[in-house]
């Protein structure tokens, strides 16, 4: 199971799983952004290279207009692979 | 060793996880080591379903606890050869706008498991992977 939506601050908070099955959901919903966006991971359980390809579209696009996402409290795991990826030097990421 | 079937789709992802699930809780699989060992499944899982389009079997997963280890063991038939344990060029240095989205996912497990071994014969590809538990980290 995969849930994106706003929070109650405005960040986006993604839940559960975010695996090749889910990644439409997940390109639907930041597909829609126009801005700079924090996207909580408190509650993001896992995530695969298909949800790497999302965040990383998602990036490039809001780059143009000189926004970005910032990720927030990455769990263990999903931190390494956004090191083993390189997303840690192409965005703004703060650890659990 | 537990095995099971699985249909050659993506929306079965979910049930390889719940397969892969089960045993890792009944045989109290550590977070570190579930963790890559789900991935792979998926990765790996979606390579074959996404790239061997002519194969038309079901794709056989077995999986192995051991120690707080798991081993995996996939099979295709019918499968083109396609090595998924030669290393992938990926530059993790580039910047933002020289990256492309996609082809991370075999980059990703290389780097995660322990081990991966590939065997493609009588057109059939068998991948192999492992993932110790390491208690000493603790």
């Amino acid at each position: 199971m995969f849930e994106i939506d706003f929070g109650d601050s405005g960040e986006i908070v993604c839940r559960g799983r975010l695996d090749a099955a889910q990644s439409d959901k997940a390109e639907q919903f930041l597909g829609g952004l126009d801005g700079a966006s924090v996207v909580d991971f408190e509650h993001l359980e896992y995530i695969s290279s298909a949800g790497l390809a999302i965040l990383l579209k998602t990036q490039k696009r809001l780059s143009e207009s000189g926004a970005a996402l910032k990720i927030v409290n990455v769990n263990k795991h999903i931190h390494d692979i956004f090191r083993y990826s390189g997303f840690t030097s192409i965005f703004e990421i703060e650890a659990k | 060793m537990p095995e099971k079937l699985f249909a050659r789709s993506i929306d079965h992802i979910k049930d390889v996880y719940e397969f892969a699930e089960n045993l890792f809780e009944a045989n109290d699989i550590a977070d570190d080591v579930r963790f890559p060992i789900h991935l792979a499944l998926e990765e790996l899982f979606v390579n074959l379903v996404s790239y061997n389009t002519a194969g038309r079997e079901e794709i056989l997963i077995e999986i192995d606890t051991a120690d707080g280890g798991v081993a995996v063991t996939m099979t295709d038939f019918e499968a083109e050869d396609f090595d998924v344990s030669r290393p992938r060029e990926v530059d993790i240095e580039a910047s933002l706008k020289e990256r492309k989205p996609g082809g991370l996912g075999l980059h990703l497990i290389q780097h995660m498991v322990d081990t991966l071994e590939y065997d493609h014969r009588d057109k059939r590809s068998k991948i192999r992977f492992t993932k110790e538990s390491r208690k000493d980290d603790v």
